[in-house]
């Protein structure tokens, strides 16, 4: 603050030069301005912050899909949980519509000749191919990304039954390998 | 260099800044400690410590902290109960306390929580986090829980004290006779039938109109009651309980009879009267709702004399959807299969096998039906021949007597 | 010690070197350079006249407004982004910002503590501007502060018309009845009433197209009309001159002595002043009746505008906001109020349903339309109405215009007193009890 008084030495003869009045006047203008601008920030951070959501109202990830007996042989497609569904007598696994390129759901296309291939180790009926409506991204019946811009193949989830009622349900919170499946007693 | 103008504005103005300045950040202080100041906090640590003492720490680790909620969308309602109450769907706290409790499972077993919520049945504030007013009675919320202590306030008759939850029950099983578990309200229910209630008053569509319609009367607002003679808490339920004892006490000019009914039978009625609300509930919810068209009598009767007819096998089989047995009586709506009278030689000219060899190794449209739909074990599959045949055998006795008929009529 | 020469590096004009604005100007020049060459400051003048600056003539309610103000916007932004217009979610969207939401519950204390407090301050800043006169124009040229009078009542309704439609945002029952009763005054306007209604509810019924209707003139129109208008509002300020106070100094100041003063290179008070012999420009520029902007004025109106958010934030953090029952047309609440600025309306239109023969006059229309109609239009005419002579603007209860400060402050202590009524002493049916009375206890449901 001296430094202040040598530059503006009228001022400072005006104001009645007191030992330690510039200093506690420079201490309370740093202490106000700092203060107002720290809580301002505070508050700033506070109204963001409230926009963090704490609860979800999203749909839960585990969801049951009804008995085993109401999925027919073959594919079955499930527009809320955006899945398909596959059932080859008593097992079942299940492959997700969302591509893997930006999200839309991919329309399953039935192939005019069934392949039986060997995915990961296990058979596989394969009867469909996938085609998504938005880039053109296409899977073969497993889910392998053949061309388009997808660049992963369409997840697997994760298929079980409920120990309370036995209707299937499917975890889209768990993606698993292509040779999981579901066989029933 | 010009001179600044002098100012005696920053001696007077500084501290007053800084005050302001120093007020303000207090002020940032204490909303954000009110904020964090909660009670799931605290119950949230309680239960993890629990759980660590009974199930070890690397169980305890497994339970999610922070604000929860269920949300159910058909209801539109968001509960956050189990923000605090982590302990319902865990096995080994049943004796415990509030809020870390087990639940009883056999009621979420059949009200799985994810599909009803806990609000629906319990009441309470579902919306809340703050004990107060997520149990209440708060002001500004009329669903207090209604448990123990609702009961306790209101001196309930018999041992349940926390048998007021039943009004929320019967919201959606309002069309029960009779519904297990919820006995003031059968109770209840049942002082309707026997004290002929509807002689005056209409309930659910039916009764007389001396009385006012009681269909919805749940729905009735509190304020709408004449409380001026009632005595101790101004509530629609104490009303409606001095009401039932007498009549005339509460609405002195009434045409209504005094039944004589005790505490209990006035409680339970009272009960019944709040829980007839016009609820958005579901259809699925509901209870006794028929979700199918409905038969005709004809076709009732029809199926029920094909069950315990001749051909019961193949009704109850399931071979009737397509398949008609005309010579033991059983006729199918469909009728997309051929008569099973005449299976055992149709066998042999359709499909060129017997009808063992068939019913064992099918083939075309039945090897697709009988893997999947009419799953038979091959005991189950010997009974199908057996039956094919008595039916077929029925089939050529008709057969013979028409011929003989016709014969004996041509003669 | 002599000054060390500024000048050491040449300094184009009007350029300030400062990305934003010295707090310890070293001279004069950079003290208005500061406010000519910021954007925030620019509408400021470059000196201020030390007695505008007052806490006791302006006590700042026209900058504790517009700071209320800034804060509801701020404020506003998160709820904006929180809050669901749906009749469906709008109770519940509003719930989870009291339980769930961080800091939701103080955000929207906030918000609402602000908006009561600006209905309140901005009407204080025009009981503050009638007393003192400082609608009359003194012996500047080009001077309308009767504009800025009329200015000024169009935003006090702006005002009363945001906090009106944010009433109805929460969807609880206190929002649909109070715009209940707030709307059926409007339609009792002979002829155009019901259809004025109806154009506002979007129907004959409060629905989702009233919902949205609020909300849009909530967020959107309202605010933005009142931030312009409130620009306006500032600029014609220091198009007249400053503050009325400021012309009452000069006049007396310039009576005392003519002496002129040292000659500027720049207009001090940033607009044209008059030429009248009576009043030099040089004469308004004597160092000792004036100071630099920055700081002096800059600080102040910091000091008001962080004063006016501490004492909003710290409100927020003990007065929670009410949330009644979700609305409900089957079940009117007893008492059904209005808004509390609204009170005074309510309390008069329940004593004028006036009975002429078989001819019956609503209280809604006399009470809630002639008798405010005829308030608000003697308001806005009353500069011109005012004859009182040109010292008597800027002063606090100038002796000239005794008998109309004392007709104001009748009227305005009638509002306050049928206000205060109606907030505190009136309880179920509209029946009067003492604050002390404790009311009929209301009967609940279980």
């Amino acid at each position: 603050m001296n430094s202040d008084l040598e530059k503006n030495p009228e001022a400072a003869a005006a104001s009645e030069p007191r030992a330690g009045d510039g200093s506690r006047r420079d201490f309370l203008m740093k202490l106000g301005i700092g203060a107002g601008i720290t809580a301002l920030a505070g508050q700033t951070v506070a109204s963001l912050r409230s926009l963090v959501p704490n609860v979800s109202y999203d749909a839960p990830t585990t969801v049951k899909l009804g008995l085993p007996t109401d999925f027919p042989d073959g594919l079955k497609f499930l527009p809320n949980e955006r899945l398909f569904v596959f059932r080859e007598g008593k097992t079942f696994h299940s492959i997700s519509a969302v591509c893997t390129h930006l999200g839309c759901t991919v329309r399953a296309e039935a192939l005019s000749k069934v392949e039986t291939e060997d995915v990961s180790g296990k058979s596989l009926r394969l009867t469909h191919r996938y085609l998504c409506p938005c880039h053109g991204s296409e899977y073969k019946g497993d889910g392998t990304n053949v061309s388009g811009p997808a660049p992963k193949p369409l997840e697997w989830y994760e298929l079980s039954l409920a120990p309370d009622d036995g209707q299937l349900v499917v975890d889209l919170a768990k993606p698993v390998g292509h040779d999981f499946r579901l066989t029933l007693a | 260099m010009e001179k600044r103008t002098d100012s005696p504005y920053p001696r007077k103005d500084l501290p007053i800044l800084a005050i302001i300045g120093v007020l303000l950040v207090i002020s940032t202080i204490v909303f954000a400690v009110t904020d964090h100041r909660k009670d799931w906090r605290y119950y949230q640590a309680e239960f993890k410590k629990m759980v660590a003492e009974k199930f070890g720490a690397e169980k305890a680790a497994t339970i999610p902290s922070g604000m929860k909620q269920i949300w159910v969308p058909d209801m539109r309602r968001a509960d956050r109960c189990i923000t605090c109450h982590q302990g319902i769907l865990w096995k080994g706290f049943e004796t415990a306390d509030h809020p870390y409790k087990t639940h009883p499972p056999e009621p979420i077993r059949t009200h799985p929580i994810e599909k009803y919520g806990c609000t629906s049945c319990h009441g309470g504030q579902g919306f809340a986090v703050q004990s107060q007013e997520a149990h209440g009675p708060v002001k500004f919320w009329e669903e207090p829980v209604l448990g123990k202590s609702m009961g306790e306030g209101y001196s309930l008759a018999g041992d349940d004290k926390g048998a007021l939850i039943q009004m929320n029950c019967n919201v959606c099983h309002r069309f029960d006779r009779e519904t297990k578990g919820m006995d003031m309200i059968n109770h209840a229910k049942k002082l309707v039938r026997d004290k002929g209630c509807r002689a005056c008053h209409v309930v659910n569509s039916r009764g007389g109109t001396i009385g006012p319609d009681l269909t919805f009367v749940g729905d009735k607002a509190a304020e709408q009651y004449d409380m001026s003679r009632l005595g101790g808490q101004k509530t629609a339920f104490a009303w409606h309980v001095s009401h039932f004892k007498n009549p005339k006490e509460v609405v002195p000019d009434t045409v209504m009879p005094n039944f004589g009914f005790g505490t209990k039978d006035a409680q339970s009625l009272a009960a019944l009267m709040l829980s007839w609300k016009r609820a958005p509930v579901p259809v699925d919810f509901r209870p006794g709702v028929a979700r199918t068209d409905p038969q005709t009598a004809e076709e009732v009767a029809d199926e029920q004399r094909m069950k315990t007819g001749p051909g019961a096998w193949f009704v109850k089989t399931g071979c009737f959807i397509c398949h008609s047995v005309s010579s033991l009586g059983v006729k199918s709506a469909a009728q997309i299969g051929p008569d099973l009278s005449t299976a055992v030689e149709d066998t042999q000219s359709r499909f060129g096998k017997t009808v063992d060899d068939f019913v064992k190794n099918p083939t075309g449209t039945m090897s697709v039906v009988l893997t999947r739909q009419i799953v038979l074990t091959d005991q189950e599959k010997e009974v199908a021949i057996q039956k094919l045949r008595e039916a077929y055998a029925e089939h050529q006795k008709q057969k013979a007597a028409g011929t003989a008929a016709t014969a004996s009529g041509g003669h | 010690m002599s000054a060390k020469p500024e000048t050491s590096k040449p300094e184009a004009p009007g350029v300030h070197e400062k990305p934003f604005w010295s707090l310890r100007p070293k001279s004069d020049r950079q003290a208005g350079d500061a406010v000519v060459s910021n954007f925030l400051l620019h509408w400021f003048p470059a000196k201020v006249y030390k007695p505008s600056l007052d806490w006791n003539y302006s006590f700042w309610l026209g900058t504790a407004s517009a700071a209320l103000f800034l804060l509801l916007v701020l404020s506003g932004l998160p709820l904006l982004l929180l809050y669901v217009p749906s009749v469906e979610r709008a109770y519940g969207s509003v719930k989870d910002i009291e339980f769930v939401v961080t800091f939701g519950w103080w955000i929207r204390a906030v918000h609402r503590i602000a908006a009561h407090l600006m209905v309140a301050v901005v009407f204080l800043h025009l009981v503050r501007v009638f007393l003192t006169g400082a609608y009359k124009n003194g012996t500047g040229r080009g001077q309308h502060r009767e504009w800025n009078w009329v200015m000024g009542v169009v935003m006090i309704l702006l005002t009363l018309f945001l906090s009106f439609t944010g009433y109805l945002l929460p969807w609880d029952q206190l929002a649909y009845w109070a715009v209940t009763v707030g709307t059926n005054i409007a339609s009792s306007i002979p002829f155009v009433g019901p259809d004025v209604r109806e154009l506002l509810l979007g129907g004959r019924t409060i629905d989702q197209a009233t919902l949205i209707r609020f909300y849009v003139l909530h967020v959107i129109f309202l605010p933005g009309g009142l931030g312009a208008l409130l620009a306006y509002h500032m600029w014609r300020i220091r198009k007249d001159g400053g503050l009325a106070k400021a012309d009452r100094e000069v006049l007396e100041t310039t009576r005392k002595e003519a002496a002129p003063g040292k000659t500027k290179t720049y207009t001090l008070l940033g607009v044209a002043r008059g030429t009248s012999p009576l009043v030099r420009a040089s004469s308004l520029e004597r160092s000792e009746l004036t100071v630099n902007s920055v700081n002096d004025l800059v600080r102040r109106v910091y000091i008001v505008v962080l004063g006016t958010f501490a004492v909003v934030s710290i409100l927020a953090c003990f007065i929670p906001s009410p949330l009644e029952e979700p609305a409900n047309p089957m079940i009117t609440p007893n008492p059904a109020k209005a808004p509390w600025y609204f009170l005074w309306l309510q309390e008069i239109v329940t004593d004028t349903t006036v009975k002429i023969g078989s001819f019956t006059i609503n209280g809604a229309f006399l009470g809630g339309v002639i008798l405010p109609g005829i308030l608000l239009t003697a308001l806005t005419v009353w500069p011109w109405l005012d004859k009182s002579p040109m010292e008597a603007a800027g002063a606090w209860f100038h002796a000239s215009r005794k008998r109309q400060n004392a007709i104001f402050l009748i009227v305005v202590a009638i509002i306050l007193a049928f206000t205060i009524v109606g907030t505190f002493m009136r309880g179920p049916y509209w029946h009067f009890f003492w604050p002390w009375q404790a009311w009929p206890e209301l009967p609940t449901r279980i």
